[in-house]
């Protein structure tokens, strides 16, 4: 699995510059709601530019995993150490859990 | 008995001036807010033929508030936030000592979030990638996102209601307010008129109804020129007003500073066309004439009317004509003053806007010059205009406010007694 720093790095600036804070004093253990104060539709702005810096698209059902600063960075990896790795299909890789389950 | 609603606060934002002594200062001295656009850079603005508007200067709207409220919406929403920010503070208002449920907030707009609205169309016209579209893009572009984020600003949880009904959006705010106070609804209303839609797709299509004044692109600040003879269209501005309607009972048991009483409204359509006006006036008359009724008032009484003026050929006339049928040998004994000469047509803050003009007539005893009333269109010639700034004495003013759609309003504004 892709463990590359910059990744983290960059979703920490994201997140510094939507929170005008210093990326350096978020962790990857805070909750995006709890911790860092970020609002149903703060956490939709946040992913907007995380999928502009990082040239994904992440879809909704992949929304409900997303609620730590270390859960984005895990994903974002996963999505593109995965998309790297089967190069050629350009599918975007999503999880396997079934499509369409009812979202809690 | 109904209750009398007074004004205890102003706020605005205009090409002129931000603040309300700036812009006074401003309009008292005939000085013009218009100028070359500069804002489309760097889309060009070869292909326009009018080339000119009434733009707010330097405006960063994190200079004027200390709350994160205004990174959240569009141009517009945010001269909304800065004008009611000053409003309130002139008001003396304080939130945390009224009950909130009381407050109510109706703006008038007239175009809305068309900044990020414009951006987020050719985005995607351009790039074809739906996922790119901002997630803010529906709540910046519905049109109620100013009285949204102005009642969040303030914890105002009355009535919060948005009118558009283009340049008449806020002289029925005003109307409105004036109601929902008259009727039990609400202590105060903050009343908000704004737009900001100097952008390259609505200035197109300004351009494109034959609407703006394309003769003076060279002499911008000439170009707004109500009841002249070369008036050629409008020129478009863009700005905000607030004014703090209140209950008069509300403001005398908080010891508040009182500029004025709203004392009456009309709204009618004329039902005939989506951007001219009877040639005849009656309506305008019509309305005017409502308005002084449900004041109480007689048109003997009215020394003032802040008009509508647009610096259109049609408009002008029709409202000249309409001032003539209702006040007949009074016409030319009543002071009267064009707001957009000096600030363009600030659209769906024009009523508010003009609205101030009037506050401050009545309250000041100055009225405001017209700009570049240098040859009156023996058309719509009317002896209360004037280029300079005339005092007198004002008891009763009106405020004229014509929207597309065949829309009228008219709002009665007069000398607040104790």
């Amino acid at each position: 699995m892709a463990t590359d720093p910059t990744i983290s790095l960059k979703i920490r600036t994201a997140l510094g510059e939507y929170l005008k804070r210093d990326p350096a004093a978020i962790q990857v253990t805070q909750h995006l709601r709890d911790d860092l104060g970020l609002d149903s539709m703060a956490v939709i702005e946040l992913l907007y530019r995380i999928e502009e810096a990082f040239d994904i698209q992440i879809p909704d059902q992949d929304l409900v995993g997303l609620t730590t600063v270390g859960h984005v960075v895990t994903y974002v990896e996963k999505r593109l150490g995965k998309t790297a790795l089967a190069a050629p299909t350009k599918k975007p890789s999503t999880p396997t859990k079934p499509k369409n389950k009812k979202k809690s | 008995m109904r209750a009398r609603v007074v004004v205890t606060g102003l706020g605005v934002v205009s090409p002129i001036g931000i603040g309300v002594s700036a812009f006074w200062k401003a309009a008292l001295a005939g000085q013009s807010g218009i100028s070359a656009i500069t804002s489309f850079d760097p889309f060009p603005m070869d292909g326009y033929r009018s080339k000119i508007a009434g733009q707010v200067r330097d405006f960063a709207v994190e200079r004027f508030l200390d709350n994160a409220h205004g990174e959240r919406v569009d141009r517009y929403a945010q001269f909304a936030l800065v004008a009611a920010k000053e409003a309130l503070a002139d008001s003396g208002l304080q939130m945390a000592k009224e009950n909130p449920h009381r407050v109510g907030v109706i703006v008038g707009a007239g175009m809305g979030g068309m900044v990020m609205g414009e951006r987020e169309v050719t985005q995607l016209y351009q790039q074809q990638k739906p996922h790119r579209v901002h997630p803010n893009f529906i709540p910046t572009i519905t049109l109620n996102s100013a009285s949204g984020i102005v009642a969040m600003a303030y914890g105002a949880k009355g009535p919060n209601l948005t009118i558009s009904t283009a340049c008449s959006s806020s002289a029925h705010a005003l109307g409105q307010a004036l109601h929902c106070i008259r009727e039990g609804r609400a202590d105060v209303v903050i009343v908000v008129g704004a737009d900001a839609s100097i952008t390259p797709l609505v200035f197109a299509g300004f351009c494109s109804l034959r609407a703006l004044s394309s003769k003076f692109n060279d002499q911008p600040e000439k170009a707004s020129r109500p009841f002249d003879q070369l008036r050629d269209g409008f020129v478009m501005g863009e700005g905000a007003g607030t004014l703090i309607l209140e209950s008069a009972a509300h403001a005398k048991k908080r010891k508040a500073r009182v500029y004025a009483e709203v004392a009456g409204y009309a709204a009618t359509s004329e039902a005939y066309h989506m951007v001219i006006p009877r040639e005849d006036g009656v309506e305008v008359a019509h309305t005017m004439r409502l308005a002084l009724a449900d004041a109480g008032l007689t048109p003997a009484q009215v020394d003032y009317i802040n008009a509508h003026a647009t610096s259109t050929a049609i408009g002008d006339a029709v409202e000249a004509k309409a001032i003539r049928l209702l006040f007949k040998s009074r016409a030319d004994k009543i002071a009267i003053s064009a707001t957009k000469s000096l600030i363009g047509h600030t659209l769906g803050a024009a009523g508010a806007i003009g609205g101030i003009a009037s506050v401050l007539a009545l309250h000041s005893g100055q009225i405001h010059p017209t700009a570049n009333y240098d040859d009156p269109d023996p058309a719509c010639a009317l002896a209360g205009l004037s280029r300079s700034a005339q005092e007198r004495r004002v008891k009763v003013a009106l405020l004229n406010a014509f929207g597309f759609g065949s829309n009228n309003a008219a709002v009665v504004l007069k000398q607040a007694t104790s």
